[in-house]
């Protein structure tokens, strides 16, 4: 169970999260008034900043007391912009300023818009839509940016494999339906959302696991001499960044979090992360393996605006590498809370053995397996 | 740890050891400290405490048989250790005692609910939840400290569980958690932390010693040299113990080169153990062994 707790946004109002425990509670004085319902003043509010930052030419960041560039603060990784471009904006890689603002409406409308009848919960409420918690307009009709239609590269034959292997498992009732098998690595808190890369794409109208991305999508960059920090609230999970320039870890030690390196091209960091663990019967991002190599680029490029490209390269999954350009909002306050997931994981309880009935009740009546149930993860 | 590692610790830790011999108490000026910009000593780095006997009983105890010896044998075996508490003995009211009896007997059988009372059950170091402070400091994992001016983040390798320590600005705990609020100040070259806002849920260690929400810690970080600090805590809960204690301990710099923590995340490894019984790991009928 996720409660969240109110975060102020630079330059609006709003709202993030944090976990885990029995009451809703206010964290920071003053109290900001929670906004739930007037997505016409967050909308302006998010354009407003959008323009504000995008004014800023030629910016150099701060730096540190020991002479790094200072990226220090906590950004949101949830965005509208899907992670692939919609075929309907096939040839147009970027909207106009009024178009971005459009499209940018449309999408806060349609997330501000819940039917309870399909959500169990209204993430609005607890302010953590991301329209509530920072979001802005992006001129980017997708994070894609290469291949430069937009689209992610075709896949390996060995990854169309696996991908027909996995949904063939889908459809055949497993009768070890347990917490491995109907749980996946966010709802077992193995790992939380979006850990790396960090921006994914947007909701609404996408699956579910970047439909989720709005929540608790806040990543506080965290500096001292030799290392960058990223601590995630999501699960708070960690990825511990060492930028003395030492060899990776010899191969055979694989993290759920990659094993990360990195350097500082002028103003920009640029992390390599590569020892990933086998999540097989799962994957990680989009299908991503083991193999994959993640390059991650951070220029802060405004005071409150950190441009984050990526590049995705793994010879297991894609023919060829896939790239993107995004931008995270700097919010307040710099800290990140606690989030206590797999202590009080009450949820996959339930989930499993809801499940469990459902399969029994199916496979007495005779009807086809029901499929997987979710909550978001990989 | 591979034996090299465990090689090159003995070592740092021998080093440590003599010059602790020479230095001690070296309260005040440590003159070959490395210093940050802003002139506090320089914490940056890998830490771990060899007490972690204390993870055990942090009052003084003898070596005994581990749980379930049928299997576990002398992996499982609990090594002696003459305790981290100031005095030997935590100074528990009578009742609170009989609570930390009833802990101990029940350290191995968890009860997992859907029901918040399932925290009143078994360690939670056994069911891979956050091991709350003091405790985090004395398990058998190194941490990592990562130092800036306002803020300080500690990493500890189990759980990978994280605390942050607010020193500018500092602010009152906003919800209770398990590792606790930490709020922190320079006392000279010490590190003060007074950590409160705590759940109630965490042990002190696996023998069943523990606090309740009213929980609050204040700890203090003495750098004894470039590669060891003391590590004090001032450890009150009106709710359990008649007065406050105090425990501590060394904490050894990790030196090897290219040390890194290497993620223990145990959620996956205690799935089985907490989910198996309520037949979601096995359903019923699906066990390897046929049962």
């Amino acid at each position: 169970m996720r409660i969240p707790i109110v975060r102020r946004v630079v330059g609006g109002t709003v709202a993030a999260v944090a976990a885990a425990s029995a009451a809703v509670l206010m964290a920071q004085a003053p109290k900001p008034s929670l906004n739930l319902n007037d997505t016409d003043s967050a909308i302006k509010a998010a354009a407003d900043a959008a323009k504000r930052e995008a004014a800023v030419k030629d910016y150099t960041s701060p730096k540190t007391a020991w002479g790094d560039p200072d990226l220090r603060g906590v950004y949101l990784t949830a965005t509208y912009t899907p992670l692939q471009r919609p075929p309907e904006l096939k040839d147009k890689p970027l909207y106009t300023e009024e178009e971005a603002v459009a499209a940018f409406k449309r999408a806060v409308e349609a997330d501000a818009e819940v039917d309870p009848r399909t959500v169990h919960y209204d993430w609005k409420e607890y302010s953590m839509d991301a329209w509530q918690g920072g979001a802005r307009p992006s001129l980017r009709t997708s994070l894609v940016v290469d291949p430069p239609d937009g689209r992610l590269p075709a896949l390996t034959p060995e990854a169309q494999q696996r991908r027909e292997m996995a949904a063939a498992a889908a459809k055949k009732r497993n009768p070890a339906a347990g917490i491995q098998t109907f749980g996946n690595t966010y709802t077992r808190c193995v790992l939380g959302l979006g850990i790396a890369p960090l921006m994914r794409g947007g909701n609404p109208g996408s699956e579910s696991a970047a439909a989720a991305a709005g929540v608790t999508a806040e990543v506080q960059i965290f500096q001292s001499p030799g290392f960058v920090t990223l601590v995630h609230q999501s699960n708070n999970d960690v990825r511990i960044i060492p930028l003395d320039g030492r060899p990776h870890l010899p191969q055979q030690i694989r993290h759920w979090y990659g094993d990360s390196r990195g350097r500082w091209e002028g103003n920009t960091l640029v992390v390599e992360t590569i020892n990933w663990k086998d999540r097989a019967p799962g994957v990680g991002f989009q299908g991503s393996t083991d193999a994959l190599t993640l390059v991650e680029r951070f220029t802060r490029i405004a005071p409150n605006t950190m441009r984050y490209e990526y590049t995705m390269t793994d010879p297991k999954t894609w023919t060829r590498p896939w790239s993107v350009d995004s931008e995270m909002p700097k919010v307040e306050p710099n800290l990140i809370y606690e989030f206590a997931c797999h202590e009080q994981n009450y949820g996959v309880i339930n989930v499993v053995r809801g499940t469990q009935i459902r399969e029994r009740e199916a496979l007495a009546a005779g009807r086809p397996a029901g499929g997987r149930p979710g909550g978001g993860g990989e | 740890m591979n034996i090299r590692s465990q090689g090159i610790l003995l070592v740092a830790v021998l080093v440590v050891v003599g010059a602790l011999w020479v230095g001690l108490p070296g309260q005040g000026s440590a003159p070959e400290v490395a210093r940050t910009e802003d002139g506090r000593p320089n914490l940056n780095g890998i830490w771990q405490a060899l007490a972690f006997s204390a993870n055990w009983n942090i009052e003084p105890h003898s070596a005994e048989a581990g749980p379930r010896p049928e299997i576990m044998g002398a992996y499982g075996a609990q090594p002696g250790g003459q305790g981290i508490v100031e005095g030997g003995a935590i100074p528990y009211k009578p009742e609170a005692l009989a609570k930390r009896e009833a802990n101990f007997k029940n350290r191995m059988t968890p009860k997992i609910t859907n029901d918040p009372s399932r925290f009143d059950y078994g360690d939670p170091e056994l069911q891979c939840f956050r091991p709350g402070v003091p405790r985090a400091n004395y398990m058998p994992f190194p941490f990592q400290i990562f130092q800036d001016q306002n803020q300080m983040l500690f990493v500890y390798e189990y759980k990978w569980a994280m605390r942050q320590i607010h020193i500018d600005p500092q602010m009152e705990a906003p919800v209770d958690s398990w590792m606790g609020w930490s709020n922190g100040k320079w006392d000279g070259d010490t590190l003060v932390v007074d950590v409160t806002g705590f759940n109630g849920y965490s042990w002190f260690d696996r023998a069943g010693n523990y606090a309740t929400s009213a929980l609050h810690v204040v700890e203090r970080w003495t750098p004894q040299g470039p590669n060891h600090m003391l590590y004090e805590a001032t450890i009150e809960d009106a709710n359990v113990f008649t007065r406050p204690w105090k425990i501590s301990f060394p904490v050894y710099r990790r030196i090897e080169p290219n040390v890194q923590l290497i993620e223990f995340n145990c959620v996956p490894f205690v799935e089985q153990l907490m989910y198996d019984p309520l037949g979601l790991y096995f359903p019923p009928g699906t066990r390897p062994d046929g049962e």
